[in-house]
């Protein structure tokens, strides 16, 4: 039972005398979903290269359901991947796009056909198959995509930014879709972005990469509420989370939804800018211990001078020198 | 006034020191030499081109002998003989007058001579053969002997050069290319024409010529002959420089004779249709091929002069000492046919010959089908055709 | 309004095919030649009659073809091969490209003057290689049978980076993760290049062929100095009996005619390429 899914070791990828990642070790269980999350050029594209086959490991090792897959050729691994472009054949119909891979695996006609009118209906595809790439709407090539990953068959599923290529509307509407759909097939899912409202939504849980090294690994929420480090604490949330000067050595932090705005007894501040969003709105204060954030209902209407508080709980408190949380 | 001349750059070279010197004693009359390509043909191409656009800059063009008729026809040329009077080449050698006349004008005044000459190593016999049969028996026995590789290189490319080396063994053969007394008639399936295609065609056969003459021309030629790998060659007299420089393997061994009947390859001035001062261009034709300018010319460059006067000149054979074989060759020489056509029969005769001596068809069949095609051509030109 | 805005367009294609073509055609209808003095003479079609007749003119043709479709068959091919090689990280790309389009920028006559050095029979550096295997020295350029052959290796030589470097282009216009997600699809090297980099290949392929193949048509200077037609014309090409009759014979009437004669062949074959290509495509759509 320990060894199904992916297990990978200590994994590292240099290039020159770059360290693109450094020493990561990770576990995904069968049927779970993991987000490397991470802002550009952190290490997790490189991570998702590494684990399809596609670049040489440099060290380290990666098992996948019991079996090293460290230096085996791609496509021997059982791995498939939905590329960020998707990279479906442009000179090939959907349906040549999905039976090529199987054509390659000398998987016989009949089950060929069988397989890929499953996987048409599963993504609702039908009517498609004659159509080329180049005139499906984008939600359709990414389904088409998924498809194809889908009829590998694999032992791990990769997805490199699934989304980034939608507009934010469709997004929305099939991140359910897609988090059911991966839950279903029972492997292994990585994927890759650097939107932490996509992992949140796709995610049993989130790794967060930041210059080739995992900063922390957990579920949303405890990456939320418990960050590892300074930098987990910064990247996750939006707005993003108020520093404050703590005492010698430490870094003091708060979430804007923490802050509340007292009549008396709090820190003084004062009201720099607001912005209306709807349900809320975001308050900018100048306070002695620094600029702060504020979230604050939607129809409260603040004068110039504030007092703000907080639960002493709330609080984060990081190492100043080292950026890790303090217990 | 200025007086324009395309020449080959090889020869606007030569005389550059010479035309320097006459634009500076001649205030009035001004010579503006083209450097033209070295190629031969490719100053041909660039002469024709210039004609073809009509208003040729040049007043005067420097010929290979085989353009004359040619350009003649083309109505392109000036008759020279109102500008130099009737005997404008009384004097030159009679191997050098050829070529010069064609249809009763006057369109050329040759600057130089070039003949087929036979080139032998003094060092593997004591005289040169006497007759083209000995020539190759020699050059047989000597390969035999093991003593060179090759027994007598010539070029066989398929080219003009194979032409001129075609016409030296037709006329020692005692045949001819066009009917004598006909010159409206090919004659190339004549007995004579036959035996000598058959005897080119033998020497490669035989080994005494290699193989490899399918694409030889005078330089591929030379270079087998100066790295003494071939005990003859048939060249022109430039070779002769070429072979005594030094780091040439046979210099001093070789020996230089008149074949007889030596094709003849001069260059000579026409002057063009269409010049704006043609008595002037007449008088720089006439300093170009004068007796001082040909002497000069002959010292320098070895180039032959046209002149008997300077053939004869003793002081000039003591600096020359390829003169008094040159002298002999001019004597008689062969000349390619006079026709406006002639690049058409050289050419089906080039065919023929290159398929005969690269492959294995008979000479007779090679010699049928030139004088089949050659008929075709000339009976085209006849009149009332 | 649109005819008003193409008209400058089409008076250039007017100015650059059409006069010309005009031009030869009302020549070819003329004896122009020695024979007339160069002035133009009405003949009818005899100098039509005398091409359908002309045993050198065919003969040249299907050398000329001959000559082309080798060459384009090996240019394509070796043109593929060294553009995958160039494709792939090598090190110093830029000057391994560079070195390998040298010959492209050699001038032909200058290349072709280097190749009958080359050829060169017994002198020549591939003879010395012969003769030091204890092989003997052959005559390259001087066998009638073969002697084309080493025409067109000295083409394939020189304009093979040409192909190479148009066959790169089209190579760096696939992006990198189809072949990425062909591979993870388990397809091995030999599938990748059948089932994905050919296709999107195809029209820089048919490209690099149209180009060649015009080009091949029309081989001149590298035969006028390679072997000068010979040995026995084996090697002559269309340009070169058009060229010879114009500019040597000064037979403007027949050259004009061989000239249209050899356009017919080439847009002939050109045709062929494109019909074949479009019935290819119409396959493939009909196909399931």
């Amino acid at each position: 039972m320990t060894t199904a899914g992916l297990h990978c070791e200590q994994l590292s990828r240099r290039v020159g005398d770059r360290l693109l990642l450094d020493g990561l070790s990770l576990s995904v269980a069968p049927g779970e979903s993991l987000a490397l999350l991470g802002p550009s050029g952190c290490g997790k594209t490189t991570t998702l290269r590494l684990l399809a086959g596609l670049d040489p490991v440099s060290g380290g090792r990666i098992r996948l359901d019991g079996e090293d897959v460290t230096h085996s050729p791609a496509g021997e691994r059982q791995v498939a991947m939905v590329f960020q472009s998707y990279a479906l054949y442009p000179h090939l119909s959907v349906l040549a796009n999905l039976e090529l891979g199987l054509e390659v695996r000398r998987v016989p006609a009949p089950e060929r056909r069988r397989r890929i009118a499953e996987v048409l209906a599963l993504l609702q595809l039908e009517g498609l198959e004659r159509r080329r790439p180049a005139q499906l709407s984008g939600g359709q090539r990414q389904r088409v995509a998924l498809a194809r990953a889908l009829l590998r068959q694999p032992r791990l599923m990769l997805l490199d930014e699934p989304m980034s290529n939608l507009d934010a509307q469709l997004r929305d509407q099939l991140r359910p879709e897609l988090r059911a759909l991966l839950h279903r097939a029972g492997h292994p899912v990585i994927h890759v972005t650097h939107d932490q409202q996509e992992a949140m939504g796709l995610a049993d849980r989130i790794a967060v990469l930041e210059g080739g090294v995992l900063q922390q690994v957990g579920t949303p929420q405890e990456l939320y509420h418990r960050p590892a480090n300074l930098f987990v604490a910064r990247f996750l949330g939006r707005p993003g989370i108020n520093l404050l000067a703590g005492e010698a050595g430490v870094q003091l932090a708060i979430r804007p939804e923490q802050l509340r705005l007292v009549e008396s007894g709090g820190l003084p501040a004062r009201l720099l800018r607001r912005e209306w969003q709807g349900s809320q709105q975001l308050l900018w204060l100048d306070t002695s211990r620094g600029e702060l954030l504020l979230l604050a209902a939607a129809d409260l209407t603040p004068g110039e001078q504030l007092q703000v508080t907080w639960k002493p709980d709330d609080e984060l408190r990081f190492s100043s020198a080292s950026g890790e949380r303090l217990a | 006034m200025e007086v324009s001349v395309l020449m080959p750059a090889p020869f606007a070279d030569a005389t550059a020191p010479l035309v320097a010197a006459f634009n500076r004693e001649h205030r009035e009359l001004q010579i503006a030499v083209t450097r033209g390509p070295l190629d031969t043909e490719a100053l041909s191409d660039l002469a024709i081109s210039s004609l073809l656009l009509g208003d040729t800059p040049y007043d005067l063009l420097l010929m290979d002998v085989t353009w004359t008729p040619k350009y003649a026809a083309a109505g392109w040329l000036e008759p020279l003989e109102p500008l130099l009077g009737d005997n404008a080449l009384a004097g030159m050698a009679p191997g050098a007058q050829l070529g010069n006349t064609f249809g009763g004008h006057l369109w050329r005044l040759p600057l130089l001579a070039d003949m087929g000459l036979l080139y032998w190593r003094t060092d593997l016999m004591d005289a040169p053969p006497k007759s083209l049969q000995e020539l190759a028996a020699t050059a047989a026995d000597l390969q035999r002997r093991g003593v060179v590789p090759w027994g007598y290189v010539w070029q066989g490319r398929q080219y003009e050069g194979l032409s001129c080396v075609f016409l030296e063994v037709l006329r020692d053969f005692g045949g001819h290319w066009l009917r004598l007394g006909d010159d409206r008639q090919s004659d190339l399936d004549s007995p004579e024409a036959i035996a000598a295609a058959g005897w080119l065609g033998g020497l490669v056969r035989s080994g005494v010529t290699p193989d490899a003459v399918a694409n030889i021309s005078e330089s591929e030629s030379l270079q087998i002959f100066g790295a003494g790998q071939a005990a003859f060659m048939r060249n022109w007299p430039y070779a002769w420089a070429e072979l005594q420089k030094p780091g040439s393997v046979v210099a001093g061994r070789v020996g230089v004779v008149s074949l007889g009947n030596g094709t003849q390859g001069s260059w000579g001035f026409s002057l063009l249709k269409g010049s704006a001062h043609p008595q002037q261009a007449a008088a720089v034709m006439r300093w170009f091929t004068s007796e001082a300018t040909s002497r000069d010319l002959a010292v320098r460059f070895g180039y032959t002069p046209v002149w008997q006067s300077l053939l004869d000149d003793p002081q000039l054979q003591e600096q020359l000492p390829l003169l008094p074989v040159l002298r002999q060759a001019l004597e008689c020489t062969a000349l390619r046919p006079l026709t406006p056509l002639y690049a058409q029969l050289s050419d089906v005769l080039q065919r023929q010959l290159s398929g005969l001596i690269s492959g294995s068809g008979s000479a007779e069949a090679a010699m049928a089908e030139a004088q089949r095609q050659s008929t075709l051509l000339l009976r085209a030109a006849a009149p009332g055709a | 309004m649109a005819i008003l805005l193409l008209l400058p367009a089409l008076a250039l294609v007017a100015g650059v095919f059409l006069w010309p073509l005009l031009r030869y055609g009302w020549l070819s209808l003329q004896a122009s030649s020695v024979l007339t003095g160069l002035v133009p003479v009405p003949n009818g079609g005899a100098n039509w009659q005398r091409l359908l007749a002309d045993g050198r003119f065919w003969q040249d043709a299907a050398q000329t073809l001959r000559f082309a479709g080798l060459s384009l068959a090996l240019e394509l091919l070796l043109g593929l091969a060294l553009a995958l090689l160039l494709h792939r990280p090598l090190p110093r790309r830029g000057l391994v490209r560079a070195v390998v389009l040298l010959p492209w920028a050699l001038p032909t006559t200058v290349m072709a003057l280097g190749w009958r050095w080359i050829l060169n029979d017994p002198f020549g550096p591939l003879n010395g290689l012969l003769q030091s295997l204890g092989l003997p020295a052959y005559g390259f350029l001087s066998q009638p049978a073969t002697t084309w052959l080493f025409t067109v290796l000295a083409d394939v030589w020189k304009t093979t980076p040409f192909v190479a470097l148009l066959l790169l282009a089209g190579l760096q216009a696939i992006p990198s993760e189809l072949e990425e997600a062909l591979r993870l699809e388990g397809a091995g090297p030999w599938q990748r290049l059948r089932r994905l980099t050919l296709p999107l290949l195809a029209p820089y392929l048919l490209l690099a062929a149209l180009f060649r193949l015009a080009q091949a048509l029309g081989v001149f200077d590298l035969i006028q100095v390679l072997t000068g037609s010979g040995p026995a014309s084996s090697t002559e090409s269309l340009a070169l009996y058009a060229y010879l009759n114009a500019m040597r014979f000064l037979d403007f009437g027949y050259a004009a005619t061989l000239m249209l004669g050899m356009f017919a062949v080439v847009l002939g074959l050109s045709a062929l390429v494109l019909l074949a290509q479009a019935l290819r495509r119409r396959l493939a759509e009909m196909a399931p």
